[in-house]
């Protein structure tokens, strides 16, 4: 039987002002906001951001993974959106949705370690699989872009 | 009464005889109202309060909540439905008052109900059509305040078509909604999204401050339009491109449209996926294009073009080994019409295909008349590479004419090579199995990409001009250069452009192996080349 739930891997560029309390304020506003959504949605996946980029995985069934990637694309605190993959999934590889910082930046790192551990942020569940870790890594890199 | 309803209020000289103007309006069965440019009732008479009760003092948007994202909508000529607070359905008519402040005529609607807005709505994404669009754009512009603009942005989807076809209509109907919220998505309230049909859509910017804002919006729309769709699992990517117009003083909506269509076709023709906005002249230039257009589709068969031919010689023995054809428009008004004014426009219409095989079959007609052996070359464009005829038409020139194949040189630029370069080598293997000469254009201006001198044995290369004029040390070098490199891959090089002996001594004395320019002879009619061919031939034995 085909699975009925999708996993959507997408990374972006971050547009938001550079400036330590815009971006603060905005990715608390990300947080609330999609917390919210994808509860409602039943989506579940990681939001993996820096000051350079957005990373993240959805899943959950294709058509409200579909509609959160059409709000996010709608979202103009980004841009050069590449989807990397939407594909059928066995199952879910992330309990709950949740986001948090990666990178090097120890600054930001401390900055948005609650943000993190409030939201169940699991950076071990990147490893598991290869789109995901891959995901990771390309975040990690386009920090400083 | 404020201040505001006293320029409604002239009193007359004889009361007895008139009744003030604001008696009139109080005694008027029908609703009138009065907004100010920030949508707030200033005045409305006591009929208006009997239907709707307290008016003054709220918003127009409040009271009718259909108001189309709050503009003062649709002019004083047509009238249209509005849906009050309380569902009671009138006939409105607008009329303006300057500076943003307009005045409403309600009518109390007799068939009009609630249901009758959606006639001026597209029914899948729920926009506005095109008539909507018009009074919505007419109100705009005559409610609009003095020192604002009103902007239209008029796009098209780049490649929707293909979606269509590839996942079928129920896919592209879908694509067509997410792209209405978007553009929505991307608008402020107050203006207006259209549908025109199909994946034309128009939007109607209210209240711009210059046309900054208004590039500002649509280089978002380009961005946000252009952004990777989901549907139903599929990964669709489509482009929009966009045509920006400014309103000028007193112009009409449809002027304003048709000044959007134009510059949207300047962005379509700039590469598509990008936006233009309008200038003054954009029409002309249209007009102009669609005249040449017209003419050049007719110029074959009025047989308008004519071939001229310039030589080119043998650097070793002076003597001619060929001429290149070239092709000239006469135009029976215009007179003589430079290739690069009409050649881009063949080859945006397609034309070029029709032309390029008259130009193939001309050649080997009149080629057959030159001493034996002599070269003609013909230039091939791209696209007739990608018509799939160009063998056909070159091994059917070749028979018809009975011109022996190595006589014809086709030439090619790198153009030709950039797009499914295995194709066009394929075609380009073809042709010399037919015995044809290859040759490599204008080297020198593209790409230059050395891979295209692997991919594909030349027979020649031509360096072009400008390496030739040019005086810098760098420019020989790299004359230099490419005519060694294209001898030890033992083809021939000419070099192109020479006008003047000191450049011709130079090009000899850096391996070229043939020259063609105007020193050597410039482009001639075909009954002009057996004079130059005796002169020539007189020329090469006093040397």
């Amino acid at each position: 039987m085909a699975s009925s739930i999708y996993s959507l891997v997408y990374y972006s560029r971050n547009y938001i002002a550079s400036d330590e309390t815009t971006f603060a304020a905005n990715v608390d506003q990300i947080l609330a906001k999609s917390r919210l959504n994808n509860q409602r949605d039943e989506i579940t996946g990681a939001l993996l951001f820096n000051a350079g980029c957005f990373a993240q995985v959805l899943e959950g069934p294709l058509d409200t993974v579909e509609a959160a990637f059409e709000r996010i694309q709608q979202d103009e605190r980004h841009g050069d959106v590449s989807l990397l993959a939407l594909n059928p999934i066995e199952h879910r590889s992330f309990p709950n949705w949740a986001m948090g910082f990666i990178g090097t930046s120890k600054i930001h790192a401390e900055r948005f370690a609650d943000i993190g551990s409030s939201s169940g942020f699991d950076p071990s569940r990147l490893t598991g699989d290869e789109i995901n870790s891959l995901l990771r890594e390309l975040a990690i890199e386009e920090e400083a872009a | 009464m404020n201040a505001v309803t006293s320029f409604l209020h002239k009193t007359e000289a004889d009361p007895s005889s008139m009744p003030s103007y604001e008696k009139i309006l109080e005694l008027l069965p029908r609703p009138v109202i009065f907004v100010g440019s920030d949508g707030i009732v200033l005045y409305a008479n006591p009929s208006t309060e009997v239907l709707l009760g307290t008016v003054i003092g709220r918003d127009v948007h409040e009271l009718f909540p259909g108001f189309m994202s709050g503009l003062i909508s649709m002019p004083g000529a047509l009238s249209s439905v509005l849906v009050s607070w309380n569902e009671v359905a009138f006939e409105a008519a607008f009329a303006a008052l300057g500076n943003g402040r307009f005045l409403i005529d309600l009518r109390p609607s007799l068939q009009a109900s609630i249901t009758s807005m959606p006639s001026d709505m597209d029914d899948l994404t729920g926009l506005a059509k095109r008539n909507a669009l018009l009074s919505h754009l007419s109100c705009a512009l005559s409610v609009k305040a003095p020192s604002s603009f009103v902007a239209i942005h008029c796009l098209d989807l780049d490649r929707f078509k293909m979606v269509n076809d590839m996942l079928g209509h129920a896919v592209g109907d879908l694509l067509l909604q997410k792209v209405a919220n978007r553009l929505t998505s991307a608008c402020r309230k107050g203006d207006i999204v259209a549908r025109l049909g199909g994946d034309e859509f128009v939007v109607l910017q209210n209240d711009v401050n210059d046309e900054a804002a208004a590039e500002t919006l649509a280089s978002r729309i380009v961005d946000l339009v252009g952004r990777t769709y989901v549907i139903n699992g599929h990964t669709i990517n489509i482009g929009a491109s966009v045509g920006v117009a400014l309103s000028s003083a007193g112009i009409q909506a449809r002027d304003l449209l048709r000044n959007g269509d134009l510059a949207l076709y300047e962005a379509k023709r700039a590469g598509r996926g990008r936006y233009r906005t309008f200038e003054s002249g954009m029409d002309a230039l249209l007009l102009n294009r669609r005249e040449m257009e017209i003419d050049l589709r007719r110029a074959l068969a009025l047989k308008q073009f004519k071939l001229h031919y310039q030589p080119f010689l043998d650097v070793t023995t002076n003597k001619v080994d060929g001429f290149e054809a070239l092709l000239r428009w006469e135009h029976p008004k215009k007179g003589n019409i430079p290739p690069l004014s009409f050649i881009p426009l063949a080859e945006e219409n397609g034309l070029i295909v029709k032309i390029g095989e008259w130009v193939i079959r001309a050649a080997c007609m009149e080629a057959l008349s030159w001493p034996e052996d002599m070269v003609v070359a013909v230039n091939v464009s791209p696209l007739q590479f990608k018509s799939d005829t160009l063998l056909e038409t070159v091994a059917a020139a070749l028979e018809r004419s009975g011109l022996p194949a190595h006589r014809l040189e086709i030439e090619i630029t790198e153009g030709a090579l950039l797009d499914d370069t295995e194709k066009v080598v394929q075609t380009l293997n073809a042709l010399r199995n037919l015995g044809v000469k290859i040759s490599m254009d204008d080297f020198g201006t593209g790409y230059s990409s050395l891979s295209y001198l692997q991919k594909f044995p030349f027979n020649k290369i031509k360096i072009d001009r400008s390496f030739v004029a040019g005086h810098s040390t760098d420019s020989e070098a790299i004359l230099r250069s490419i005519a060694s490199l294209g001898r030890s891959l033992g083809m021939a090089i000419t070099a192109e452009g020479v006008e003047t002996a000191e450049q011709l001594a130079r090009i000899r004395g850096e391996r070229c192996t043939h020259v063609q320019g105007y020193l050597t002879g410039r482009p001639m009619s075909t009954h002009q080349i057996p004079d130059f061919l005796r002169q020539n031939d007189l020329q090469t034995e006093k040397l």
